[in-house]
């Protein structure tokens, strides 16, 4: 019975675009937000995972770079150091600061690490020196496009002037970016002596982790610590919690948008064709058999608009994150599955009211001229 | 295949609002041959006539179709029966206007579970037999009336059924188109030893019928021979 469903389908061209331009638009709207939560949460944490480095000690109660203050003393990191199966030790501060870029206010994540240890710099330097030296920064490209900021322009943090000599990438916090400076420069900016926020700490290979843990929370009295992935998690948590009910909110309003949509058009071309579902009933179509219809149609419609909506969603991700660094979309083929088994959802919801218009059929209707 | 109607009375309504559409009708209607049903608006022929397709329940009487009791059978199981066993001719033809004339007439056969592919030689083959072999892509708004109605009769001819209801066939059909339209109904079903009951106000289709039942107020008051034996041993007619 599909080519009955098809033939309805493109009868009526006008509508049959309205309905498919209703599903992808609803999955449109859900795979960019998605996408922009998955970009978002995925960036949010691509620093801290891209480093090398296997754990993070924080200050007890401490749970990520942006809430929550980490203060721990420096002479703790010789402590580390000596731990069996430590292979690597360095210090990491950083510090959410206002600069004031062009009159404007410019927020933006300074971190200040020692160049020497190489780990808790840039993740990759695309322009200029891949190592800050006292009085320098190295920013990120997202900060630099932004703000219109360029190598050997001056930068002013606080009471400073820092000469930017090189542009990174990797370091985008969608709100704001990771900025790069010399360890010395940022206590002084910081006004932090002697004292630092995170150790980073890579292992040996082979090395249990869990005693390596155990180890440094008896030699760092007060101390927290978290692997890579926990502490990528806590620092990608607030994402969840502040945008994923709003999410789930327009994900749920987007479907209804396309049950809505589907669903109208499924129902008045039905009602339109009620004497014809009727002379099939008449001549001895089988209930089952006009559902199917009705449920191919709607099937048709949500996999038609499902495949336009993920086109239209990787098209405009691409020219709007050109235009916009922010729109940061990432696209897995998890949501590709079940954005297309909301679809799928969308139809069978949609096609519901008109098969239960066709159950109320009288084929006797038909012989009434 | 025989239509047997032992005693049908159709009531709607209850009450004040009480009205018999179809009081105690009985007719025997053996294959191959065509009967008449006439009467003025609003006499029950199409009540009868639905009664008799199964598509609604007496109040009273039983059908008997090949031997089977449909006022007896399940809800669930009389559209298979229709399906197998009666062909429908509807006074507007009712086509799918979404389908074109091989589509239309294709869809008893898909609803029997017949592969498409194969369903489309016995239509083609049947399109050809009502001579619409120049139709057969043509969607029902860019046919003719006649056209129409030669459609849906391959419709209602497609499945073999043993028993043709037709309902007022020849009112939307001009007076050439609707004889012609009938001599070939008439004559696949003497051809092929079909059951034929027609609901007509169109008194020349008496011309194909071997009997005229006259109904009033839901009765039957008159029987009467028709004039079948005149025309229909015509030979060549399909």
């Amino acid at each position: 019975m599909i080519f009955i469903a098809l033939k309805n389908l493109f009868q009526e061209k006008t509508r049959f675009f309205i309905s498919i331009g209703g599903v992808a638009f609803s999955v449109l709207l859900i795979f960019i937000l998605q996408g922009l939560y998955q970009g978002w949460s995925n960036r949010m944490g691509e620093y801290i995972r891209n480093l090398p480095a296997d754990l993070w000690v924080g200050q007890e109660g401490s749970r990520d770079m942006f809430h929550s203050v980490s203060i721990l003393a420096e002479k703790d990191k010789e402590k580390i150091e000596d731990i069996d199966g430590v292979a690597q030790v360095a210090s990491f501060s950083g510090r959410q600061m206002k600069l004031h870029v062009n009159g404007k206010e410019a927020p933006t994540f300074i971190v200040g690490y020692d160049p020497n240890e190489g780990i808790g710099g840039p993740l990759r330097v695309i322009e200029g020196k891949s190592t800050p030296s006292n009085g320098e920064i190295i920013i990120d490209r997202v900060f630099a496009e932004n703000k219109n900021i360029k190598i050997g322009d001056t930068l002013p943090v606080a009471t400073e002037n820092f000469k930017v000599v090189g542009i990174s990438e990797g370091g985008n916090l969608v709100l704001y970016q990771y900025s790069f400076v010399t360890k010395e420069d940022a206590e002084r900016l910081f006004k932090l002596q002697g004292v630092i926020n995170y150790f980073l700490v890579k292992l040996a290979g082979g090395t249990n982790k869990d005693r390596v843990v155990a180890d440094i929370k008896s030699v760092v009295s007060g101390s927290e610590i978290f692997t890579k992935e926990e502490f990528v998690e806590n620092n990608t948590e607030f994402i969840n919690e502040t945008f994923l009910p709003i999410i789930l909110v327009l994900v749920l309003i987007g479907l209804a948008v396309g049950i809505a949509v589907i669903g109208l058009t499924i129902f008045t071309s039905t009602i339109e064709k009620s004497r014809e579902y009727g002379v099939l009933k008449a001549i001895g179509v089988k209930n089952n058999q006009l559902y199917l219809i009705v449920f191919e149609q709607a099937l048709i419609a949500g996999i038609i608009g499902y495949f336009i909506g993920v086109i239209l969603a990787f098209t405009l991700s691409v020219i709007v994150g050109r235009l916009v660094p922010e729109f940061i979309t990432l696209f897995r083929i998890i949501d590709l599955v079940w954005i297309f088994s909301a679809s799928i959802l969308m139809s069978v919801v949609a096609a519901y009211i008109p098969i239960r218009r066709i159950a109320k059929i009288n084929p006797a209707e038909v012989f009434k001229a | 295949m025989s239509v047997i109607a032992n005693n049908i009375t159709k009531i709607f309504g209850s009450g004040h609002t009480e009205v018999k559409a179809v009081e105690n009708v009985s007719l025997t209607v053996q294959p191959g041959e065509i009967f008449l049903i006439m009467g003025p608006s609003g006499s029950g022929k199409t009540t009868l006539i639905t009664i008799l397709g199964g598509l609604l329940s007496p109040t009273s009487g039983s059908v008997v179709i090949n031997g089977e009791n449909i006022t007896k059978l399940k809800e669930s199981k009389l559209p298979v029966f229709r399906l197998n066993n009666i062909g429908f001719i509807f006074q507007s033809f009712n086509l799918l206007s979404a389908l074109t004339a091989t589509e239309n007439v294709t869809v008893p056969l898909i609803a029997k579970g017949i592969p498409k592919k194969k369903a489309l030689g016995q239509v083609k083959e049947m399109l050809e037999r009502l001579g619409l072999e120049q139709r057969l892509n043509n969607k029902p708004a860019d046919l003719s009336g006649g056209e129409k109605q030669r459609v849906a009769i391959a419709r209602a001819l497609i499945t073999k059924p043993g028993v043709i209801l037709a309902d007022e066939p020849t009112a939307n059909l001009d007076s050439k188109n609707g004889h012609e339209v009938m001599l070939k109904l008439c004559a696949i079903s003497c051809e092929e030893n079909k059951s034929v009951i027609i609901v007509s106000h169109d008194s020349r289709i008496k011309n194909i019928a071997h009997k005229v039942l006259w109904v009033e107020d839901g009765k039957l008051i008159k029987e009467e021979e028709g004039s079948h034996k005149k025309i229909c041993p015509h030979e060549n007619l399909v």
